[in-house]
């Protein structure tokens, strides 16, 4: 069973080559929705220049409900929503795209080796946001309320939806590891 | 005297330094950042949040979170209209659920 461990002020998390994999794909495809298709950039995400682009592009409230749970709007008035979104959507989506990154980064060592093990020395802010992230996007899919979870047991096993919640609690039991070692 | 009062415009007001004092409190209403509830956020996590952007004691943070999950929503902060905004985004980037408006209490 995957676990968060402490030693002093150092983290780390033991997970078996299946939940790696479960991981990093999550990470990936959430890092797709947030505009970031292509890992291998020939520019970093905070490149001034390439915030200045963005800049020049018309910012409008998302579509898609994951993104729209994710980056909600600051204001009740659209205008004032609007303008919060022009000058600040860009850095949410830097700061959560960088965050994914490192978590990425970590589980390729486990997921390129095709074993399980320890990721070692790991930043516990970055991987409780990124859980938590991970969590808001298959929630929203899901359609979580008060009453899921009695759903989620009351599915069949070969319902397929049967193991998209499981995955989703099993990250809220993971980020709960993680937040009781602070 | 009753009469004047209610065409003053601002209840209860008598003299000119009490308008004063009023027309500048509503000017200078402060903004407030509000936290909203959410099915999924874990009360642990909106506790580690609320301590690590608003440096507030534990106790202060976990009253703030029980009063976000049983009203639904609550102030978190108020003060200029940039320093809230600086909070919504800080929250937004760790996926709480902020708004900010103007503080409805005059």
């Amino acid at each position: 069973m995957s676990n968060f461990e402490r030693t002093g002020d150092l983290f780390s998390l033991d997970l078996t080559i299946d939940e790696a994999h479960i991981l990093i794909n999550l990470v990936e495809q959430l890092l797709e929705l947030l505009g970031e298709g292509d890992f291998f950039h020939h520019y970093d995400a905070d490149d001034p220049f390439a915030a200045l682009m963005s800049m020049q592009q018309e910012v409008v409230t998302p579509e898609d409900p994951v993104l729209m749970r994710l980056l909600p709007n600051a204001y009740a008035d659209p205008d004032a929503a609007s303008d919060f979104r022009r000058f600040t959507e860009s850095s949410i989506r830097s700061t959560k795209q960088r965050i994914l990154r490192e978590v990425r980064a970590h589980l390729a060592i486990l997921v390129d080796d095709e074993k399980s093990g320890t990721v070692p020395d790991l930043d516990a802010d970055t991987w409780l946001v990124a859980l938590n992230d991970l969590r808001l996007a298959l929630s929203v899919r899901l359609e979580i309320n008060e009453d899921s979870f009695e759903l989620f047991e009351s599915l069949p096993d070969e319902d397929p939806q049967k193991s998209i919640y499981a995955v989703y609690y099993w990250l809220g039991w993971l980020q709960e590891n993680l937040l009781n070692l602070l | 005297m009753s009469e004047e009062k209610s065409d003053s415009g601002f209840g209860g007001v008598d003299t000119l330094t009490d308008i004063d004092a009023a027309l500048h409190e509503l000017l200078d209403r402060p903004w407030t950042c509000i936290v909203w509830d959410d099915p999924v956020n874990l009360m642990s996590y909106v506790v580690f949040v609320f301590k690590k952007i608003f440096g507030f004691s534990q106790e202060r943070a976990h009253e703030l979170m029980l009063l976000v999950h049983n009203e639904g929503r609550a102030v978190v902060a108020s003060g200029s209209r940039e320093e809230m905004e600086r909070y919504v985004q800080t929250l937004h980037e760790h996926g709480l659920w902020a708004t900010l408006q103007r503080d409805d209490k005059i």
